[in-house]
């Protein structure tokens, strides 16, 4: 049976993934970090396991009492077991939660430098990237780690143990009976390898087309009115059914494998027994072994079964895990800008000379671009889409570094000052208007984690947000974001210029920042962002006329150039390309 | 054995009326693969049971000096053997192949129900809740129809060991068949406490991770403005209340797996033990001393499944009920009358009326471009085949404006339906859903672009006039295209083979504008109204679109919610609503000079828009009106924010 194709690939990778020497090494790292738990773990099962071993050694003894004395003792015996079969239970249940203890411990150490990890990332990294790919993997990554970190690795580990000691035991019973044991385990390597070239990936493939169909059914869901107002209600369900039999194909492909491999590991297990019975018993025949011992060898021969399902059935989720941990650890890869500490702005004048960018080899989208913002004007960008202004308008915050030329604020440069103290100075105001899950005053304080309630409320105030703010129902204590008390798109844009008011940087970009929000509602949120742009440098990236009307100074960005660069009477009079579409807006508006 | 293909062409109608009911309806759409699974499941534990007994008579064959039993016994061993490996085999494909068809059954139901449902849905549940059934309960669905049969094979095996044991060793048996079902029920205890840790562990898992993919999600605002520490800080503490749980979890688990390892020791001990002296009187011989040990100590393998069952069972049953809860839900927006029936309403008792309806709806859809349309609340009316703009101060008012247009609104609980919205005539809150869709296409302020290629984006039920082409190029989408291309490296170069991500991340607000347009106008419908398309494109480009759009949709009832002069002088008519009624109409420029409040909305002052502008308190902080916008002083860089 041949795999089945793969349709479609699941979400983009945007960020580098760790490579196999870097998840070794972040292994090797958490081994030494928890030496300690691991150590214990071993030893705790490994009593457990030795004190297991007892049963089939008494049944033996009985046996061999049985066959040669006819009788003896066997209250003794039986204390022996019950004593033993006490200490295993015991040692079972300490070494499980031992190893769970150590596994929480492990898995809280990834996530948490996982996330330390992202919250480093520049700036510029995660406008390219965008954030899907870092989700997935604080998410699904995380999830399956969890399954590797919390059973795979403690199941692995006791199951060695296991296999060493039984197979110590049985060396010990009877070399002979031992050898025997093992003599299905050649072919079953065979079979394993081929089964595992193979698993790895298709169940991944698989977990992928499984959680194919969810997509697919949540977008249902969340785009029910465009559904329904397109009649795609009939689409959607084709849509699911065909994710459904690739998710099927699938179950269908691993299944199989499972159907080839399953027989051969059950075969090596009745090989095993079989050959300790049937050869042991011809030793025992020629008084190379005594039935006792043909007993305790045949019983540990059936007793080796569970680990080495346990090695066979954890040993991939170990791989998949791998996948998932060099995911996590690629973001360690991420190389941090060169910035350096001692470098000040003087003075708030930002300028760009000569600037050319591109965000990728070759293909620039802005080219020779010399720009100069005096503190306290407004500099309105217009253009048609595509032409560029958001990429100038990020290089004026500071987010992306040019290519050729220099971008600085007082004389330093930009991009080589840490994005610490950037923010300080400028920010960029866009689209993006998130709100965290958390309170209202966890929102307010990302912005300036001393202030206290009073500044909070005079940020809100300042925005006009006071009025719905003081309506919900805990004040700065209520739960808003995802989950949490919903805002409107508004609310939540008001909350985003409250924070820049704590903020309080000099230079604001904004893109686009009400475009997505109904005009309607955009009105009165104008006056809630002209009373924290007042006083402030502003480079406004404009979509509407009468934005670029009021600027101090326009400049027309076409096609990655600065084509047309003065003031509104100015660009009016010269008779260009603004006068022209100025002309047709004003004229029908 | 083969299986069943999957997934099945139709699900089938499910029986919603209970939790249980609905548990029951999926195995009794599987009841071969159930049966066979018995069937394997119970000739697996049936060898499993006997290989003690060939090894005690390979041990006893020993003890006697006879080679010949020995091989005898070595063979009874090998046949087991095989049986054994076939029926596992057989077992695990039948089983998965069960929980397979339950869980893409009820998959396969959820999303109809969805698609069934459609803008009704997210007013009624939480996006969460409805995937929550198809991915996390549906794994326990599976779960449970997957054991049934295995417990059933479980089941017969303890009776039957118990009936052999009984036979040949009334004490044994006697203890065997009792010894089982209190092993099983020892567990039970454990298991609320385990349930209620587990589902604390995953409650507080679940929000630890919603914080990390929350923080992360936000990261480009906590990297802009700061934060970091103190959201590290919060999610650090939420991580090590999860480390906390799970090990609390953990000490239970713990607990529970000593029981099951020391229980059935005891057991196995207690019958070993008898059994010796059974040995030592004579009665039974060595053989069978070790066949006793080995059948009582196979017998944890179905108390395990049993015990598995109990706890899927309760599971299950909880899982079961969401399912039943999502499946259950109607869309409550149909007239008060019940004389029209959709689709999917279609097997209720309105069965007449719909067919009635149904043609109904294709006459109306057919007479749809000759028809006006008309709205009783505002008073408004679309000519047919016209471009009629309307202007708007109050985004929610004209939101409602245009659900109501296209008929069968779907209404916010606790509001009564007003006066239908009339297509020639016809009442749409009457028609069938489908009806009502397919004469009118409502393009609301959000549409969603759905991910796939661009081909299949513009894949939608249409009229087959416009091609993608030609829409694409009225919208004026070709930045939007341009993105796309350079975004998906596997499509060539080829924009309609480009993916679109989920929800149109990847581009700009404008660019998703634009591809929303262009379906909506790919579809072509007979009546089309469009609330603010536009109101995220720079005004070069909106200009060059409300060109595109009028040449495109010329001849075809076309309404335009809009406040953009450069849509709105494209128009037809233009009407001015306030308060929710028709106030003024006439052309663009017309109301320009004639109109002042009309002017008022349109070039963004408010002093003048009055009342009908918005329902936001506003201080009166304004400079004085300027209708051409050097009045705009204060405000005019904050809109060009936009």
């Amino acid at each position: 049976m041949k795999p089945p194709e793969i349709h479609e690939q699941g979400p983009a990778t945007t960020l580098p993934v760790g490579s196999t020497a870097a998840v070794r090494a972040y292994g090797r790292m958490l081994l030494r970090r928890h030496r300690g738990g691991l150590a214990g773990m071993v030893a705790l099962h490994g009593t457990a396991t030795v004190a297991g071993l007892v049963g089939p050694a008494v049944l033996g003894s009985l046996v061999e009492s049985l066959a040669t004395e006819g009788g003896g003792r066997v209250a003794a015996a039986i204390g022996w077991y019950l004593a033993a079969l006490v200490v295993q239970s015991v040692f079972t249940g300490l070494s499980l939660l031992r190893g769970s203890v150590l596994g929480e411990e492990v898995l809280a150490d990834l996530r948490e430098d996982f996330l330390v990890r992202s919250v480093a990332l520049p700036l510029g990294v995660l406008e390219r990237a965008g954030t899907g790919d870092l989700v997935s993997r604080g998410t699904t990554d995380i999830d399956r780690l969890a399954r590797s970190v919390r059973d795979a690795v403690p199941e692995l580990v006791v199951a060695a143990v296991s296999v060493v000691l039984v197979l110590g035991a049985l060396v010990v019973t009877s070399p002979l009976l031992a050898a025997t044991a093992v003599l299905g385990l050649p072919p079953l390597f065979f079979t394993s390898r081929w089964y595992f070239r193979r698993a790895p990936q298709s169940y991944r493939n698989e977990s992928a087309g499984y959680a194919a169909v969810n997509t697919v059914l949540a977008e249902t869901v969340d785009a029910g009115r465009t559904v329904e107002a397109l009649r795609l209600g009939e689409r959607r369900v084709e849509l699911t059914d065909r994710k459904i039999r690739e998710w099927i194909s699938w179950e269908r492909y691993t299944l199989w494998l499972r159907s080839v491999w399953f027989p051969t590991v059950d075969g090596t297990y009745a090989l095993a027994v079989l050959g300790t019975l049937v050869l042991g018993g011809l030793f025992a025949l020629h008084g190379l072994v005594s039935p006792g011992r043909l007993t305790t060898g045949v019983l540990y021969a059936q007793a080796l079964v569970h680990p080495v399902s346990r090695i066979l059935r954890w040993y991939d989720e170990l791989q998949i895990g791998q996948t998932s941990l060099a995911r996590l650890v690629g973001v360690r890869e991420v190389a941090e800008p060169e910035t350096d500490a001692a470098l000040h702005p003087e003075g708030r004048r930002v300028e760009a000379q000569q600037v050319s960018f591109g965000y990728r080899e070759g293909t620039d989208v802005l080219r020779d671009i010399t720009l100069d913002v005096e503190p306290g004007s407004r500099v309105a960008l217009v253009g048609p889409s595509g032409a560029g202004k958001s990429t100038l308008g990020r290089l004026l915050a500071g987010i992306y570094a040019p290519g050729r030329g220099r971008v600085t604020l007082g004389g330093a440069q930009l991009s080589r000052m840490p994005a610490e103290r950037v923010r300080t100075e400028v920010a960029l105001v866009n689209q993006e208007h998130h709100v965290f899950v958390g309170t209202l005053r966890d929102n307010l304080h990302l912005a300036r984690a001393e202030a206290d309630d009073t500044e909070l409320l005079a940020a809100l105030v300042a925005v006009d947000a006071a009025e719905w703010a003081d309506a919900l129902p805990d004040g700065l204590d209520t739960e808003v974001g995802s989950g949490g008390t919903a805002l409107t798109p508004a609310q939540a844009q008001q909350l985003a210029l409250a924070r820049l008011v704590l903020a309080d940087p000099h230079t604001l970009v904004l893109d686009e920042a009400t475009s997505l929000l109904d005009p309607r509602a955009a009105r009165h949120l104008e006056r809630s962002l002209s009373r924290v742009l007042a006083g402030r440098t502003v480079v406004a990236i404009a979509h509407r006329l009468h934005t670029a009307h009021d600027a101090d100074v326009i400049a027309v960005v076409e096609q990655g150039r600065i084509t047309e660069y003065g003031s509104h009477p100015d660009l009016v009079a010269s008779g260009g390309p603004y006068a022209a579409l100025w002309r047709s807006w004003r004229d029908e508006g | 054995m083969p299986l069943v293909p999957l997934p099945l062409p139709d699900p089938g109608r499910p029986d919603l009326s209970s939790p249980l009911g609905f548990l029951r309806w999926l195995g009794r759409a599987q009841r071969r693969g159930q049966l066979l699974a018995t069937l394997w499941s119970t000739l697996e534990l049936g060898s499993m049971a006997a290989l003690p007994v060939a090894i005690g008579r390979g041990v006893q064959a020993v003890v006697d000096h006879d080679t010949r039993a020995l091989l005898t016994a070595g063979l009874l061993a090998l046949l087991l053997a095989v049986v054994q490996t076939t029926m596992t085999v057989l077992l695990h494909r039948q089983v998965v192949w069960n929980w397979i068809q339950a869980a893409s059954q009820v998959r396969q139901l959820v999303a109809r129900q969805a698609s069934a449902l459609g803008g009704g849905l997210s007013r009624r549940i939480a996006t969460g809740e409805i995937v929550a059934v198809s991915s996390g309960d549906v794994e326990k669905i599976g779960w449970y129809v997957e054991l049934t049969a295995r417990l059933y094979g479980a089941v017969l095996a303890w009776l039957g060991v118990s009936t052999v044991v009984l036979w040949r060793q009334p004490g044994l048996g006697l203890a065997v068949l009792l010894g089982v079902p209190v092993l099983a029920a020892a567990v039970w205890p454990l298991l609320g406490p385990f349930e209620r840790r587990y589902a604390e562990q995953r409650a507080l898992g679940g929000k630890a991770s919603e914080l990390a993919a929350d923080t992360v999600a936000g990261l480009r605002v906590l990297r802009g403005i700061g934060g970091e520490e103190l959201f590290l800080r919060r999610y650090r503490s939420a991580s090590q209340r999860v480390r906390a749980a799970a090990v609390r979890t953990a000490r239970t688990w713990a607990v529970m797996q000593a029981q099951e390892v020391l229980l059935p020791g005891l057991f196995v001990i207690g019958v070993t033990w008898y059994g010796a002296r059974l040995a030592l009187d004579g009665s039974i011989g060595v053989g069978e001393l070790i066949a006793v040990y080995g059948s009582t100590a196979f017998l944890a393998a179905p108390l395990r499944v049993i015990g598995e069952a109990a706890h899927a069972w309760s599971v299950a049953r909880v899982s079961a009920g969401r399912a039943v809860k999502v499946l259950t839900l109607t869309r409550d927006d149909a007239p008060a009358d019940g004389s029209a029936a959709d689709g999917s309403e279609a097997d209720g008792p309105a069965r007449e009326g719909a067919a009635g309806a149904a043609d109904d709806g294709a006459e109306l859809v057919r007479r749809a471009p000759r028809s006006d349309l008309h709205d009783p609340v505002s008073g408004l009316t679309a000519r047919a085949g016209r471009l009629t703009a309307v202007v708007c101060g109050d985004p929610d008012a004209a939101g409602e404006l245009a659900a109501r247009l296209g008929g069968r609104p779907v209404l916010a609980e606790g509001v009564a339906a007003g006066p239908s919205a009339r297509l020639g005539g016809v009442e749409l809150d009457g028609v069938p859903l489908a009806v009502a869709r397919a004469a009118v296409l409502v393009h609301d302020k959000e549409p969603v672009l759905l991910s796939g290629t661009l081909a299949e984006l513009l894949d939608v039920p249409r009229s087959g006039r416009v091609e993608p082409a030609e829409a694409l190029a009225a919208a004026r989408a070709q930045d939007a295209l341009e993105a796309l291309v350079d975004g998906s490296p596997e499509c060539a170069g080829d924009p309609m083979a480009a993916r679109i991500t989920e929800r149109g991340r990847s581009l700009s607000g404008g660019q998703r504008q634009r591809l929303a347009l262009a379906r909506s106008l790919v579809a072509d419908p007979p009546v089309l109204v469009l609330d603010e398309p536009t109101s995220a494109v720079d005004a070069h480009t909106e200009s060059r679109i409300a060109a595109g759009l009028r040449e495109l949709r010329a001849g075809r009832t076309t309404v335009v919610l809009a406040t953009s002069p450069l849509l709105l002088d494209q128009a037809d008519t233009v009407l001015l609503l306030q308060q929710g009624r028709v106030v003024a109409s006439g052309t663009h420029r017309e109301l320009m000079t004639d109109e002042p409040r009309y002017r008022a909305v349109v070039t963004r002052d408010e002093n003048e828009a009055g009342a009908g502008a918005g329902s936001a308190a506003r201080p009166a902080a304004r400079p004085a009106a300027d209708p051409v916008g050097s009045g705009l002083a204060g405000s005019g860089l904050a809109g060009g924010a936009e």
